[in-house]
């Protein structure tokens, strides 16, 4: 489904990202590990389409996707959550919705019908808004709601588009084991027709939820593996789950 | 994003009467600043739909309104062709124009997006100002008025020009309100609010905005259309940045991202002109007094300020969510 070949980010003389292959099958659940500085986000910003590699080929269903921009390779169905909060603001979370599910569904040119009248849209909004539990705070402006409801906005724009391919960077950072449990249902409840990477640093939701996990350090592949080998790894338990060393 | 709430739908429509009782009982002068009221309010929506949804503050609107006024001019009394062909070929002319300007300057923002279409807009003015052909600063004269005898009307009768005008401004207004509630509309204030996002959901930003100027000449150029036919005489004046400032300012003053705040914009501003110009030579330095109180006074124009204190007044007091409230509450926000 995602092959990534020989892929390589530097700025400068810094190298983010060296030499990585990553090979991910339709439907999986890929957890990428890795300390602070690994070059997850590095990653996600690669396959996204928002920064260029230096060296490497992206494919996407057979298709080379290097060349294509951010927005074209979102219309391949590809979409993204963000680590930092990256939502429209001003507007209430029906009108993030909103927006989210009027590109899915191809209405962000249509110049006629009202869109918050759209049957649709409407029905994707409840959809969406019912899995990220945010049904009873539709009409709250997102910059009066809580962090943890921006976090779960910010997984909702993402679904909204229905993607094939879905990147979730740390879609749980700074919230707490409750909303982590929800989470947790949430990535267990959604389809298999979604291919889904995440990044994530709380460890029982990464092996509750992973297939494979890769382990970055340094922007290199260190391991590749299921949950259980994972944790039975030498090198992965010295550099990610250690003594502490590295992550004190 | 834009809704058309009841307030907005009453307050457009007591505008309209107010002003087609205006000409109706007053003078020939009185129709006279009613036309002049009609045409700065159709500019002032077209810029609104840039600079209160998109956020791309144009200073080139008055320049799309004149490319539309000159089109429309030359095709009819310099190449005699009918006038309602003309007419269209006055409106694709500033549709085309003005999605010009969008498209070069779609990856522009603020201030090079502001002085971006600001020297398109003197570019065009400058192009008019020399033509020879065209009159140069001299203007050209010889335009007429649409003929609707065929209906029955008089174009040439100022009362029934000016009704034509509320008519066509009514038009304007709702064909850019429908647009705004659009995909395309709705998208627009996505875009304006967080470009990233919206790119990262599948949507090419660039061209939306282009878009968007080119439907925003489309409204322009109905107001060239009227300035033409109203005087039959046009000249660069129209397209002189001036004329944009002057459409930013009612824009300001009525409520920015209402759409229906630069009807009321306009009608406040011309009357002041008027009233105050009768008074005192220096009614520009009563009128930037008005626009720095507004400004201050929190920035959402008269109409803008008055949906604010409406909301605030009919949304009970005992709810928790007070502060939170919805889009329909937020009406005077520029998105």
């Amino acid at each position: 489904m995602l092959e990534v070949k020989g892929l390589s980010k530097d700025f400068g003389g810094l190298h983010v990202i060296r030499d990585l292959s990553l090979s991910v099958t339709a439907g999986e659940r890929r957890v990428i590990l890795g300390p602070n500085g690994a070059g997850k986000t590095t990653l996600f910003h690669l396959l996204a389409g928002t920064l260029k590699p230096s060296k490497g080929e992206i494919v996407l269903d057979n298709q080379p996707i290097s060349a294509f921009d951010a927005v074209k390779r979102a219309r391949l169905g590809m979409a993204r959550s963000y680590q930092k909060n990256n939502l429209f603001e001003t507007l209430t979370i029906r009108e993030n919705l909103m927006l989210a599910a009027a590109a899915a569904l191809g209405k962000s040119t249509h110049m006629v019908k009202d869109t918050s009248k759209h049957s649709d849209i409407r029905q994707r909004i409840d959809e969406i808004a019912e899995q990220v539990s945010l049904q009873d705070q539709l009409d709250h402006t997102v910059s009066a709601v809580s962090y943890g409801s921006r976090r779960q906005l910010e997984v909702g724009l993402a679904l909204a588009a229905r993607p094939k391919l879905l990147l979730m960077d740390e879609p749980t950072s700074g919230v707490g084991p409750t909303m982590i449990d929800q989470f947790h249902r949430l990535l267990e409840q959604l389809p298999r027709d979604i291919t889904v990477l995440i990044i994530e640093h709380d460890m029982d939701l990464a092996f509750g939820v992973a297939d494979q996990i890769t382990v970055l350090n340094f922007g290199e592949k260190v391991f590749e593996g299921t949950p259980e080998e994972t944790r039975g790894n030498a090198t992965v338990r010295d550099i990610y789950l250690g003594t502490g060393d590295y992550h004190a | 994003m834009f809704y058309q709430t009841k307030l907005r739908s009453i307050t457009l429509i007591a505008a309209l009467i107010f002003l087609a009782c205006y000409a109706s009982f007053g003078s020939y002068f009185a129709r006279e600043i009613v036309a002049e009221i009609i045409i700065l309010a159709i500019l002032a929506i077209s810029l609104d739909l840039c600079a209160g949804f998109g956020g791309m503050v144009s200073l080139c609107h008055g320049a799309i309104m004149g490319v539309a006024a000159y089109a429309f001019a030359i095709m009819s009394a310099k190449l005699g062709w009918p006038l309602f062909p003309s007419a269209l070929i006055g409106l694709l002319a500033a549709v085309v124009f003005s999605g010009l300007v969008g498209w070069v300057t779609a990856r522009t923002n603020g201030i090079f997006f502001i002085m971006a279409t600001l020297a398109f807009g003197q570019m065009a003015y400058t192009f008019f100002f020399k033509s020879r052909w065209l009159g140069g600063d001299d203007g050209m004269g010889g335009i007429s008025r649409f003929d609707l005898s065929a209906i029955g009307l008089e174009t040439n009768d100022s009362l029934v020009f000016t009704y034509l005008g509320l008519v066509t401004l009514l038009g304007a207004y709702g064909l850019t309100a429908m647009v705004m509630r659009s995909g395309f509309g709705r998208t627009l204030s996505g875009i304006h609010v967080n470009e990233d996002r919206m790119k990262a959901l599948g949507v090419n930003t660039a061209a939306h905005r282009a878009k968007a100027m080119a439907f925003s000449g489309l409204i322009a150029g109905l107001a060239g259309l009227i300035a033409a036919q109203h005087t039959l005489y046009i000249s660069p004046e129209l397209l002189i940045w001036t004329t944009s400032g002057e459409a930013l300012i009612v824009v300001i003053l009525g409520g920015l991202g209402t759409l229906v705040g630069p009807v009321i914009g306009a009608i406040l501003l011309v009357l002041m002109k008027h009233e105050i110009s009768s008074y005192t030579d220096y009614w520009h330095a009563f009128i930037g007094l008005v626009l720095i109180f507004t400004v201050l006074a929190g920035g959402r124009g008269v109409f803008g300020q008055m949906e604010y204190w409406f909301n605030h007044m009919t949304k009970p007091r005992h709810d928790p969510d007070h502060h939170q409230t919805t889009s329909q509450l937020r009406g005077g926000d520029h998105a």
